[in-house]
């Protein structure tokens, strides 16, 4: 299949066209408010007072939201706590947004006549840019363009048995597609690990899923607390899932079937395309804006039904720069949530339709929304903010 | 009165999971290798929890998806609910960490 996509000089493909502008602050607000077109993000971590690692990995997440394909121009103000540090200093961001071959403008208030100054620079050039990235036609190009990221939450039975085995069928479809495709939440995963490692393409790769899962729950036993308490989440619990293992086990159908090529940090690009797992945490502030700055121009959340009685709306994506699906295979969540949920397969549970059969109907409301269909949280002006994930300790 | 239906994912799973609300006594059809396994609940097994498909000992292993979720913390009889209160989660348990320790 194919889908209609923007082609970006370095070939990625995007399924939106922003001009995106960051980090946080006044300045992208004030620029944002003003510009038609123009997007950013909104967060608490700005880098001050985080140890080397931890900036690096803002840093990351910055970078990679501004290199994400459905982005066509960015511009870096110096306002913000953390720019002092190398890691992330304007001009090193501007400069590896830039690499990526997009045009990158720089603010700075004091080159600029102060943060009025700034603010005013930068509506001009925001202008400018969101009118040049609108002469940009969408084209017809192949699955290899997408990039998909995949969370599933208030998961409970329904989540392991319809909603993410369509999420695999979709996975494998992208991935046979040549597509890149996504995956994480190491808590997530244990209990499944082996099952996991047996579809890795190298032993390299098997040996890393291994790690990445004695490493986190190696943290969980070192709190001395019953996983149990902690997640499986309360949610999950009254959805009927008993176990940590029972979640994880239900959970990997998201990934499909496909070999899984490598093992990525939090935000990190993958070299190739194909079926990837990314180390992460489950949080959805934090996962999506991770899977953004790693590439994703598509993102989904599989959303299962306990603990999402009464809520109608379903509010708004934190990946600011992919367009975010929710899906769903609970009767009860679909009824309530409606006007919210993009994708419904409980038709696999009511006996409707077969896992496949939801997954290719899946696979086409991805493509419809990576060709420019707005999804249900789009239509919202509601962002959330990003908790990017960070792991080490403030100083 | 129709059988009410749950879901095995694996054949080698020894629950199944409840597809509709099931009330105590009622029959249940279970599809398996193309006929279906049928069996009474004994209590009432909500739309997406579990069930036994056989009699479970005390400390077996309880499998669904063809893995292990747990083990049973109590004899388990056929046609009860599998959840919290008999089935125990074994791994990331820091407190049987620290129970080991002592």
């Amino acid at each position: 299949m194919s889908f209609l996509g923007y082609i970006r000089s370095d070939d990625s493909v995007g399924t939106r066209n922003y001009v995106l502008v960051i980090p946080q602050g006044i300045i992208a607000k004030a620029v944002c408010d003003f510009v038609a077109g123009a997007k950013t993000i909104l967060t608490v971590d700005h880098g001050s007072g985080r140890t080397a690692n931890d900036r690096e990995q803002i840093a990351r997440v910055l970078i990679g939201l501004g290199r994400n394909p459905n982005v066509a121009s960015v511009i870096v103000h110096a306002a913000s706590p953390g720019v002092g540090y190398p890691e992330l200093c304007a001009e090193r961001l501007a400069d590896e947004i830039a690499a990526g071959g997009k045009r990158v403008e720089l603010l700075d208030p004091a080159k600029d006549g102060g943060t009025y100054g700034a603010i005013t620079k930068g509506i001009q050039l925001a202008r400018r840019m969101v009118h040049e990235a609108s002469k940009l036609r969408r084209e017809k190009v192949g699955d290899d363009g997408l990039c998909i990221g995949v969370k599933c939450g208030y998961s409970d039975t329904t989540s392991g048995i319809a909603g993410n085995p369509a999420v695999g069928y979709l996975y494998d479809r992208i991935v046979a597609g040549g597509g890149t495709a996504l995956f994480g939440e190491t808590t997530e995963i244990i209990g499944a690990e082996q099952a996991l490692a047996r579809r890795a393409a190298t032993p390299e790769v098997a040996e890393k899923i291994l790690r990445a899962v004695t490493v986190r729950e190696d943290q969980a036993k070192a709190t001395g607390q019953d996983i149990r308490t902690v997640n499986p989440v309360p949610s999950n619990i009254k959805g009927g899932i008993s176990s940590l293992e029972e979640k994880s086990l239900g959970a990997i159908h998201k990934a499909g079937s496909a070999p899984i090529q490598g093992v990525l940090k939090y935000a990190e690009r993958p070299t190739r395309k194909g079926l990837y797992f990314v180390d992460n945490w489950m949080g959805h502030l934090s996962i999506f804006a991770g899977y953004a700055a790693a590439g994703a121009n598509v993102v989904l959340f599989q959303l299962g039904g306990g603990g999402v009685a009464g809520r109608t709306l379903l509010e708004g994506s934190p990946s600011v720069v992919a367009p975010f699906l929710w899906a769903s295979a609970n009767p009860n969540t679909y009824a309530t949530a409606t006007d919210s949920i993009d994708f419904y397969s409980g038709t696999v549970i009511e006996g409707s339709e077969t896992p496949e059969e939801a997954g290719e109907r899946l696979y086409r409301t991805v493509i419809d929304v990576a060709s420019g269909t707005l999804t249900r949280s789009e239509t919202l002006h509601y962002t959330e903010p990003i908790d990017m994930y960070l792991e080490e300790p403030r100083f | 009165m129709q059988p009410k239906r749950a879901l095995i994912m694996h054949p080698d799973d020894n629950v199944a999971t409840a597809v509709e609300e099931i009330a105590a006594g009622e029959e249940v059809a279970v599809p398996s290798a193309g006929n279906f396994l049928t069996l009474t609940a004994t209590e009432a097994i909500p739309f997406g929890f579990k069930l036994a498909l056989r009699e479970i000992p005390q400390g077996e292993i309880i499998r669904k998806y063809g893995e292990t979720i747990g083990l049973a913390t109590t004899v388990i009889a056929k046609g009860a609910m599998v959840h919290i209160h008999n089935l125990e989660g074994t791994r990331a348990r820091g407190d049987l960490e620290r129970g080991s320790e002592r």
